[in-house]
């Protein structure tokens, strides 16, 4: 999946799935996912993490893991292409 | 005799959310122009013999400016209705932020957030969602519409929930007019609140107590209830404060009075036992007798037990001069809001009381035949001078509720 259309994907995740006031054009690459960026809290980071996994079939398993992926769209868009990646799909 | 002992309790500000609109200005407006708000059902779908309730028709303004965008998101609709009516009854009242601070809660529900977590299990069910999603269901617990409401307007005061079925709403005004008489607060906001969902829908139904017809009370071809949603509130404020302020005081809260039927899960006990005991308790709390009522607002569901029951209760009490007494329900325009009915009927006759206007029973047209002889108000309503009136709220399982309320001014 090229990198356009997975942070499209991405974007329409975060927005839709966690029923966002923001149309999912408007969330920025570089905002941080959590804290005061897109102001999500606790129960939208597990479900962003359950919403992910299934999407993307990947695998979240740790908040080490979770750290990174979240830092941003632009690095949630990679961690999702590398761990795709490395399953060779 | 009046409880000289004890502080009076005073309402000073009111608020509603109901299927005749996002206040209490089209709450009245609709109750006096006899309109009757049941129509389609359309929030979900029913596959049962009854299509019909009192939705609340739009979304209404919610204040979350104090609220974190997450939680503002997840809250339910009986979250948002309680929300509404309790800011508008601050409003009315003029309370600031500091006044609001020192208020308490008692609020009233029986099913809160259930239509979100029915449809989160829907979704699931569906294949929409492939595990269930916990931020789809955090209106499940009833305490959550509490926790919003005092987050939202910044009340820090004792907060408490009551979940006794249709009269959840009636005690949390109850409950907050003793907490004032005690002297525990001066000022608590009572609020009843519920939405239309699934499971109250389709278990009246298979209970056979829906009428597919829009309900009639005391009508006597009623053949069940209409169900409704939306929330109520009543700002209750210690008299001498209230007068101190230079606040308007809409009504007293004279007395109230509990008692239960230990009889059956749904039917109401034949004779009324705890039905005529709650009445009863409250005369005698309120030190009103019962040749001072000028109105009663019922608890009028519309079914053939609970009318029939009803009827009972009142002649017990009022014996001779029931025939005098005027009687109506409320729910016959809104149908039955559940946990809301209690503090939406206390607003309608606080209101009946100042406006001296008794609010009509719509839909009756041929009253049950034993009941000629009572003066039970029809369409249009009727212009009278008002200075006591009791609102009674009868829950399944035979939890009864009676209020007495008084005309500021006349009592």
């Amino acid at each position: 999946m090229d990198r356009e259309r997975l942070r499209a994907e991405v974007k329409a995740l975060l927005a839709e799935g966690l029923r966002l006031d923001l149309a999912p054009a408007d969330i920025p690459d570089e905002t941080p996912i959590f804290g005061d960026g897109l102001g999500l809290d606790s129960i939208d980071a597990l479900e962003l993490v359950v919403l992910v996994e299934e999407r993307f079939r990947v695998a979240i398993p740790d908040e080490e893991v979770g750290k990174r992926a979240f830092a941003s769209v632009a690095a949630l868009v990679e961690f999702i292409a590398a761990e795709q990646g490395a399953q060779g799909s | 005799m009046p409880r000289a002992s004890t502080r009076a309790v005073a309402i000073t500000g009111l608020g509603a959310v109901t299927a005749l609109g996002p206040d209490v200005r089209a709450l009245v407006t609709g109750i006096a122009e006899g309109r009757c708000a049941i129509g389609p059902l359309t929030l979900f779908s029913h596959a049962g013999r009854c299509r019909i309730a009192a939705e609340v028709p739009e979304a209404v303004p919610v204040p979350l400016a104090a609220v974190a965008p997450a939680t503002a998101r997840r809250l339910s609709r009986a979250d948002r209705f309680a929300l509404a009516a309790a800011a508008e009854a601050c409003r009315d009242a003029g309370l600031d932020a500091a006044l609001r601070q020192q208020t308490a809660i008692a609020l009233g529900a029986t099913t809160g957030g259930m239509r979100e977590t029915e449809e989160a299990y829907r979704r699931r069910r569906a294949g929409e969602d492939r595990r269930f999603r916990l931020g789809r269901m955090l209106g499940t617990p009833l305490s959550t519409s509490a926790a919003a409401v005092s987050q939202a307007l910044g009340l820090f005061g004792p907060r408490v929930t009551f979940s006794t079925a249709c009269s959840s709403s009636a005690l949390a005004i109850a409950a907050a007019t003793d907490a004032i008489r005690a002297g525990r607060t001066r000022l608590a906001l009572a609020i009843g609140t519920d939405q239309l969902c699934r499971l109250t829908y389709a278990g009246f139904d298979a209970l056979q107590a829906l009428d597919p017809e829009p309900c009639r009370p005391f009508d006597g071809q009623r053949r069940g209830l209409s169900l409704g949603e939306g929330a109520a509130a009543l700002v209750l404020e210690d008299a001498d404060h209230a007068r101190a302020r230079g606040a308007r005081i809409h009504a007293l809260v004279l007395g109230h009075g509990t008692a239960t039927d230990a009889y059956h899960p749904t039917a109401p006990h034949p004779a009324g036992a705890g039905a005529v005991a709650a009445l009863r308790a409250a005369l005698a709390d309120a030190g009103v007798s019962p040749e001072r009522v000028d109105y009663v607002n019922a608890h009028g569901s519309g079914t053939p037990q609970n009318d029939a029951v009803e009827v009972g209760v009142l002649r017990a009490v009022f014996g001779r001069r029931l025939p005098r007494v005027p009687v109506s329900s409320t729910k016959s325009q809104l149908g039955h809001t559940l946990g809301a009915a209690g503090a939406v009927e206390a607003v309608v006759t606080v209101r009946a009381l100042g406006d001296g206007l008794l609010p009509p029973t719509v839909n009756l047209r041929t009253p049950d035949p034993a009941w000629a002889d009572l003066d039970l108000v029809r369409e249009p309503g009727r212009r009278v001078p008002l200075a006591v009136a009791v609102t009674s709220s009868y829950g399944f399982g035979g939890h009864n509720v009676t209020l007495v309320l008084g005309r500021a001014g006349a009592v």
